[in-house]
């Protein structure tokens, strides 16, 4: 189930949530919850990532009366769960910074010395949420746009400082 | 051995980010499911029967306090309603009665003068 993509099933199972049968909710919480699950975890870490993703998506169905279009449940629902991320990540932020820290590499290939989350927790939060919206999702920049609460055009500059951030981590500081 | 360049650099990162992320959730989707269906609060929308039925039982309780907490006086009403049935009245008479033992009664003529009393 694409985060951005609704199917005739998936519109169905929304409008029976907002009447609220539970179990059509349910049928939701299975098909959406990969995808929650792992962009929480590029926003916060493995850690606390599938906690706040059903925290989520139980605030979501409190909310669910103010989902105005239901083919935009993917967007509306990834946007409570980012929200939440970002709260929790605001807080890891002094904890991160007192974690092992990537030293600048000097393996041969420095993107295998390093695990994905030990870069990604070198970025702000949001420029995070692009990323992973951009190369796992394949979102457009509106779609990102849509989830994340902010314009297209601070989406591209997001997605411009975190590929600079990346290359000055992996490539040990040398641009 | 050359090193990469930024671009190179970004590529390699976003090819191992997907990798990393393919990785499935620790708890399944159907364990998940279980889990947050029994944490929903009841109503997801529109009216909380739960506030509702507080509202009315507090309403019940307001009502029945007024109706028991009103002052009393043994026979207040029913001697009220004997006076103010007692005296005979005609068309142009208005009697206020202001307690058991006053009653205040106005007749009122065409000519402009009045007639009343106190009993």
């Amino acid at each position: 189930m694409a985060l951005c993509s609704v199917d005739g099933t998936t519109e169905h199972l929304v409008r029976a949530a907002l009447d609220g049968d539970r179990e059509a909710f349910g049928s939701l919480v299975e098909a959406y919850w990969g995808r929650l699950v792992r962009l929480a975890r590029s926003v916060v870490g493995d850690a606390d990532a599938e906690d706040l993703v059903q925290e989520g998506l139980v605030v979501a169905w409190t909310r669910l009366a103010g989902l105005s279009d239901p083919l935009r449940f993917g967007p509306w629902v990834s946007r409570i769960v980012f929200r939440r991320c970002l709260r929790v990540s605001r807080r890891q932020r002094g904890r991160l910074s007192l974690e092992a820290v990537p030293e600048p590499s000097t393996a041969s290939d420095p993107v295998v010395s390093l695990s994905a989350w030990q870069v990604l927790s070198r970025l702000a939060p949001r420029q995070r949420a692009v990323l992973h919206l951009t190369a796992i999702e394949e979102m457009t920049d509106t779609e990102i746009a849509s989830v994340l609460g902010i314009t297209p055009g601070s989406v591209r500059a997001h997605r411009r400082r975190a590929r600079a951030s990346v290359a000055r981590v992996l490539g040990g500081g040398r641009s | 051995m050359t090193p990469l360049n930024d671009d190179e650099l970004v590529r390699s990162f976003e090819d191992q980010l997907r990798r990393w992320s393919r990785r499935p959730p620790t708890i399944p989707g159907a364990v998940a499911r279980v889990r947050i269906l029994a944490r929903l609060p009841r109503a997801s929308r529109g009216v909380s029967w739960l506030r509702l039925a507080a509202a009315a039982a507090l309403l019940f309780v307001l009502v029945v306090a007024a109706w028991r907490g009103a002052p009393r006086w043994a026979g207040e009403t029913k001697a009220g309603l004997e006076v103010a049935l007692a005296p005979s009245t005609g068309p142009d008479v208005v009697v206020w009665v202001l307690d058991n033992r006053t009653t205040v009664y106005f007749a009122m003529s065409r000519d402009g003068s009045a007639r009343g009393g106190l009993s």
